[in-house]
């Protein structure tokens, strides 16, 4: 759930720039299980989950809003099927940018392609912190956790979606909120 | 009844491949035609297959809990019924493509709820998961490996009906669900 302070600004400029945008409805899907990811999203308003889907339920492992980058990492990076779903939880205004053109665009000069790299160390800095999460045993702690990372999320993201996050019932979740 | 086990486990795949074979045809249908439903009270495509989740999520773990255990010990050639697992395996039966109308327990219902695509992915993903556990019975005693059912902890089925009522009631509620389809009204699909 990167935002977009933590941007280099130069790329993030040039990516908006070639960008296409695209309103997508609440509950819309951008990409389900099987399809490979060809695009990068970045976010100006609405909210977005990532989430993989077992036999039983939903979880999800990942949330964006207004201002963050969001896609399905993996399926991007290796061009093989997702994983994932990916879906809209809100009415959500989005600038599109396909693979082809985020190499076009790093590819220019030096200076974005470092800018790129420090994008990806972000982005895996933020896989590892979420690993550790789940390790966590207090459910307390977890919380803790994700609001230092993302102070405003429950503003964007409805609670029994950040309780499939944190893993835990959202009745846990609203408890502790109450009573950390 | 009695049937032997390699026999039953065999037939029970089939209806399980045909299944997922019915399942994939579904997933092709818009979201639209998947929630269409004839009147208040009947069941959607969606709300048939949701339906058939819920019944998975308490037996394919209940299953697989028995499997692990394997208190039944090993196989055994033939299948011996239960009464009360005949019952509901047969109660499940589908008859020349003809169905007898039933009530759902309150807490399968899923009328309602809010279902998309995913339904289907969840479904196809328990129907993986119920063949893997169908193959792995091949190894264990049929008759002597017991489950609970959904309706009361008390009560146990032989782990062969378990299968035959589950699988069955699979079969029930997919020709439910093109039945539903069958009866999709012509002129509002050409108006929609």
């Amino acid at each position: 759930m990167a935002n977009k302070q933590g941007f280099p600004s130069d790329l993030v400029n040039s990516l908006i720039d070639a960008a296409n945008q695209k309103i997508i409805p609440k509950g819309d899907f951008l990409l389900r299980e099987g399809e490979t990811e060809h695009n990068l999203y970045f976010i100006k308003t609405g909210a977005i989950r990532v989430f993989y889907l077992t036999e039983y339920e939903e979880h999800n492992i990942r949330f964006g809003y207004d201002g963050s980058f969001i896609n399905s990492l993996s399926s991007f990076i290796k061009e093989k099927p997702s994983e994932f779903y990916i879906q809209a939880i809100r009415k959500t205004t989005l600038l599109v940018i396909s693979k082809e053109k985020l190499r076009e665009i790093i590819n220019k000069n030096d200076d974005l392609l470092k800018q790129y790299c420090t994008l990806l160390e972000t982005a895996i800095t933020q896989q590892i912190d979420r690993e550790i999460d789940i390790l966590i045993t207090s459910p307390s702690e977890r919380l803790k956790r994700v609001l230092e990372r993302s102070p405003t999320l429950f503003q964007h993201i409805p609670l029994k979606y950040i309780a499939s996050y944190l893993r835990m019932k959202p009745e846990t979740l609203s408890r502790i909120r109450k009573d950390p | 009844m009695k049937i032997n086990s390699d026999k039953l486990i065999q037939e029970l795949l089939t209806i399980t491949e045909n299944a997922r074979i019915a399942a994939e045809k579904l997933k092709s249908l818009d979201t639209f035609d998947l929630n269409r439903k004839k009147d208040a009270i009947s069941w959607s495509i969606l709300e048939c297959i949701e339906h058939l989740n819920l019944y998975g999520d308490f037996y394919l773990p209940e299953i697989e809990k028995q499997l692990i255990n394997n208190k039944g010990g090993s196989k055994s050639p033939v299948f011996k019924s239960g009464i009360l697992g005949n019952y509901f395996a047969n109660l499940m039966r589908v008859e020349n493509g003809k169905l007898k109308k039933m009530k759902s327990p309150k807490d399968k219902n899923p009328a309602n709820s809010k279902l998309t695509i995913t339904t289907i992915d969840r479904f196809l993903k328990q129907l993986s998961l119920l063949k893997s556990l169908l193959n792995q019975s091949r190894e264990v005693n049929l008759t002597k490996t017991k489950t609970s059912i959904s309706l009361s902890p008390l009560i146990k089925l032989r782990l062969g009906d378990t299968f035959r009522f589950f699988v069955f009631h699979i079969e029930r509620h997919l020709l439910q669900a093109f039945k539903v389809l069958e009866n999709v009204d012509v002129k509002a699909r050409a108006t929609h």
